[in-house]
């Protein structure tokens, strides 16, 4: 569906990608994820042919980016960018024309999208009247309305409550279901753990690793991640070596990787003699994934 | 096809903003009146004409000077700004849309207000009894050029120099007001002195305010108001080649998400 070979793009000295490369399968969806600057946000540009590449081959569908893969893609971007005082239906209608709809797809997309989003009751609304949580799922179904093959959502569900943030993934597993290719980018590592098929971490302007979430574990040579709570860390640290357990800080957190699974009891037998406050087990996660690449 | 259909789209959408929002039309509607009637009752009792003679006058500085200036000056740069501030232009980048499309779909819109505002001024002069003594063909084509001439310069404004919606009124108010006072939108340009009537013949809304007059007032031929009409046409498109000139502009520095 999407790909990206060997793309590479600077401002002035500042190179931003340098020989990015993923693949997009259809029906698949894929999380970007990377740090504040990584580049997510330029490839996407480049992806909806407002900024040029150096260098590089992007193919979406097989076409060459250009203005007229413009309408094979919809983009959600990370503002809602949307005409506060027209009502849902009109925001749908007026984009759905840009697009080229006939009178009659509009009208029937326009309602296909508000009830993908769950806003038909709204229809009539003024967009300025609605709920941040509603405005945020406008934004995504304007990206839908005229029918797109890839859809980019960039942070979908940043500065929503949980409740709206359940309702959008929902909605994007919903896509999936559709047999629509979603390309995401997100900061909540749980929101890609839950959502993607596909995950790239971006990091200076290339991906550094991609693969499934399960692919993505074996990185990381533990079974589970413990992290400690101690007033004495350096005695900790000392006897987790001795273990042969490799450590690490998340945030302010003492942890340790565990080679084997090991009950609990022998966990605290491991750290006997050292004054342990609590210790909570989880298996490894997204984040020490994260963090291991973007950090390492 | 795909540019009829995409100016269309934008410039329904403009209108449909208007009406909800109510004040700018209403604005529009209440501002070109009571010019009008102003300028009609001055004319009339300083100049000793009959009231027909006096709004006949009046209706087409009013018109040229002040309504459209404010409508579709005013309004274009207004409608630019805050595609810009609620980021919608963003909106507008990523999807097919052309420039082309995006300028005419305002130019239409406006024209649209600006025809409003035609009949508005001429149906309420009529009602004193004045009439329209030219061609109305020509009168037409003069007052299409001076909206084409603001849409223009109200694209550059609001491309360029406008960020926010505030900076709109203190941008048309300084530009503006002057502009209008040397055209002769408010007080006639025979009361001007010589040095004021020189600086006045650079004035773009003098030229529109003498050609119409010229036509509408004292139905005047082509041939005698050439010179004016000549000057707005090419002043109209001079700002259309500024206005696409600055959009190119604005699109190379905020093309991106
Ligand atoms: N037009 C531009 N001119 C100069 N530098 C730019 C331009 N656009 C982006 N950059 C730089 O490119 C780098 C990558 O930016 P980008 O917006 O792609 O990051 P991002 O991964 O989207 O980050 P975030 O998570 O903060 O949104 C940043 O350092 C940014 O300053
Ligand atoms: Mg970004």
């Amino acid at each position: 569906m999407l790909h990206i070979k060997r793309l590479s793009k600077s401002f002035g000295k500042r190179q931003v990608l340098q020989d990015l490369t993923l693949h997009v399968r259809p029906g698949e969806i894929y999380g970007l994820l990377g740090p504040n600057g990584a580049g997510k946000t330029t490839t996407i540009n480049i992806l909806c042919n407002l900024v040029k590449e150096d260098r590089g081959e992007i193919t979406i569908n097989k076409q060459p980016v250009s203005e007229a893969t413009k309408s094979l893609i919809g983009v959600a971007p990370q503002e809602n960018l949307l005409y506060k005082s027209l009502t849902c239906a009109e925001n749908l209608d007026f984009f759905a024309r840009i697009y080229g709809l006939s009178k009659q797809q509009r009208w029937e997309q326009v309602q296909v999208c508000l009830e993908a989003v769950n806003l038909v009751d709204r229809a009539k609304s003024p967009v300025e009247t609605l709920s941040g949580g509603m405005k945020r799922r406008l934004n995504i179904a304007v990206a839908l309305v005229h029918l797109p093959k890839l859809v980019i959502l960039d942070e979908p569900t940043t500065g929503l409550d949980i409740e709206a943030r359940y309702e959008i993934w929902e909605l994007i597993r919903n896509l999936k279901k559709q047999g629509i290719t979603v390309l995401l980018t997100t900061h909540l590592l749980d929101e890609a753990e839950r959502l993607c098929d596909k995950i790239g971490i971006i990091k200076d302007g290339r991906i550094v690793v991609e693969g499934s979430l399960s692919a993505l574990r074996e990185l990381i040579p533990a079974q589970e991640v413990v992290v400690v709570q101690t007033r004495d860390e350096e005695s900790a640290i000392a006897r987790g070596k001795q273990l042969g357990f490799t450590h690490r800080r998340y945030g302010n957190d003492l942890a340790f990787w565990l080679p084997e699974p090991l009950e609990l009891k022998e966990i605290i037998a491991c750290f006997d003699g050292i004054a342990v406050d609590a210790i909570a087990r989880s298996p490894v996660r997204l984040e020490h994934i994260y963090v291991e690449v973007t950090q390492g | 096809m795909k540019y009829w259909r995409e100016t269309l789209a934008v410039a329904q959408r403009i209108l449909i903003e208007l009406l909800r929002r109510r004040r700018s039309l209403v604005f529009w509607t209440i501002f070109p009146v009571s010019i009008l009637i102003i300028n009609g009752f001055i004319v009339a009792e300083r100049a000793q004409l009959s009231m027909a003679e006096a709004f006949e006058y009046a209706a087409p500085s009013t018109l040229v000077g002040a309504a459209l200036f404010f409508s579709c000056l005013g309004g274009s740069v207004a409608t630019v700004v805050a595609e810009r501030e609620q980021q919608t232009l963003k909106r507008l980048f990523i999807s097919p849309l052309s420039g082309t499309s995006y300028f005419l779909g305002i130019f239409v819109a406006h024209t649209c207000i600006g025809i409003g505002q035609t009949l508005l001024v001429y149906t309420i002069a009529a009602f004193w009894g004045a009439k329209f003594q030219g061609s109305i063909l020509l009168g037409g084509v003069i007052i299409l050029l001076s909206i084409i001439s603001y849409v223009g310069v109200g694209f550059v404004l609001g491309t360029q120099f406008a960020r926010r919606t505030e900076d709109v009124n203190a941008l048309v108010a300084a530009f503006g007001v002057p502009l209008l006072i040397l055209g002769g939108a408010f007080v006639p340009s025979f009361v001007f002195p010589k040095t004021l009537l020189d600086i006045a013949k650079f004035n773009p809304v003098y030229h529109m305010v003498k050609a119409l007059s010229g036509v509408s007032d004292e139905g005047k031929k082509f041939a005698d108001i050439e010179l004016h009409f000549w000057f707005l046409y090419v002043f109209a498109i001079l700002m259309v080649v500024a206005g696409w000139l600055s959009y190119r502009r604005m699109l190379s520095v905020e093309r991106r998400l």
